[in-house]
């Protein structure tokens, strides 16, 4: 990232720390109504790793499924003309809340970050692909019909060492090159990569994350 | 931009700046109003580029939520600079994008 001349869209296990540092802070003074991604350091035994190494975190980001039951929407109609009331609690069942975990870690082979996500039930069931894809917005869903595993793949976590769902990374790269149009920044280089991989299962990504970092940089 | 008038009659010119190998529009500016979302931009280019696969983005750093006010990201002091300059905001479209 330090010639710009080269920049292909990736960044190297430093940056990709230094870029998580921001995107915590960042994340944290935007007051997004979400958790806060936090740092989740990793020791390796023995620990031969020169750079700080570890994935971000950020968890139980529920989704609640509102049942699309056609009469029930057809009383929701014939309820404008009742007094509402505000009070009424919504009761979901539990069975319709999933709850998402996503994490990032950086891939030494693409050498790219990737999301990793995992949904479970609100009893702690996992759920499986098809269950997640109907969470998934309307154009990833569309994407994922036509093209299953070169979109979203199961893969083995690299830390925790479980089948977990990623976006795939080959194009990752390109992308990146695009989006930071030559102006490469490793600082807020994961903010730039989340405004787009957010969209795509659903997790926004607030404008009010650049607005509130504008400060000095508009100096 | 008029600092008076209210936020809800604010208008937003947006111009569209084709990158990578997107062909470039004949009308590449056009106004909307500051209260419709973003997705009105992706509906257009959709329709016009006869694309459903599209990579739009603001400011070479951002992408914003298809449900985000025009007139809001206009008015963010982004990564590099403000998103909306000059009167106008600039928003770049790409074809190509894939995932794996």
């Amino acid at each position: 990232m330090e010639n710009q001349k080269s920049f292909d869209g990736t960044l190297s296990a430093d940056e990709f720390y230094i870029a998580a540092n921001t995107l915590c802070e960042k994340w944290k003074s935007a007051n997004t109504g979400l958790p806060d991604w936090t740092w989740v350091p990793y020791k390796r035994m023995p620990s031969g790793a020169s750079y700080n190494d570890g994935y971000l975190s950020l968890e139980s980001i529920y989704h609640i499924k509102f049942p699309k039951d056609p009469v029930k929407s057809r009383n929701l109609s014939e309820e404008d003309e009742e007094p509402v009331d505000s009070a009424t609690l919504v009761h979901v069942p539990s069975n319709v809340i999933h709850a998402y975990d996503f994490h990032i870690a950086y891939s030494h082979s693409y050498r790219d970050p990737v999301l990793y996500f995992n949904g479970h039930r609100s009893d702690g069931q996992p759920l499986d692909l098809d269950e997640m894809q109907k969470d998934l917005p309307e154009y990833s869903q569309k994407l994922l019909t036509e093209s299953k595993w070169t979109f979203i793949t199961v893969e083995e976590h690299p830390y925790l060492h479980q089948p977990w769902y990623m976006l795939h990374p080959c194009g990752t790269s390109d992308w990146m090159k695009l989006l930071l149009h030559g102006r490469p920044d490793a600082a807020d280089y994961l903010i730039s990569w989340l405004s787009v991989v957010g969209q795509t299962v659903g997790l926004r990504v607030p404008i009010s994350l650049v607005s509130s970092c504008a400060k000095h940089d508009s100096i | 931009m008029a600092s008076e008038s209210p936020t809800s009659e604010r208008k937003v010119v947006v111009h569209l700046r084709a990158t990578g190998d997107a062909p470039i529009l004949k009308q590449a500016k056009f106004k909307t109003a500051g209260t419709n979302k973003f997705s009105t931009v992706i509906e257009f280019l959709r329709r016009q580029l006869h694309r459903d696969t599209l990579f739009l983005y603001v400011n070479s750093a951002f992408s914003p939520n298809p449900d985000e006010l025009m007139i809001d990201l206009y008015n963010v002091r982004g990564l590099w600079r403000n998103f909306g300059f000059d009167g106008k905001l600039v928003v770049n479209y790409a074809c190509s994008m894939a995932w794996g």
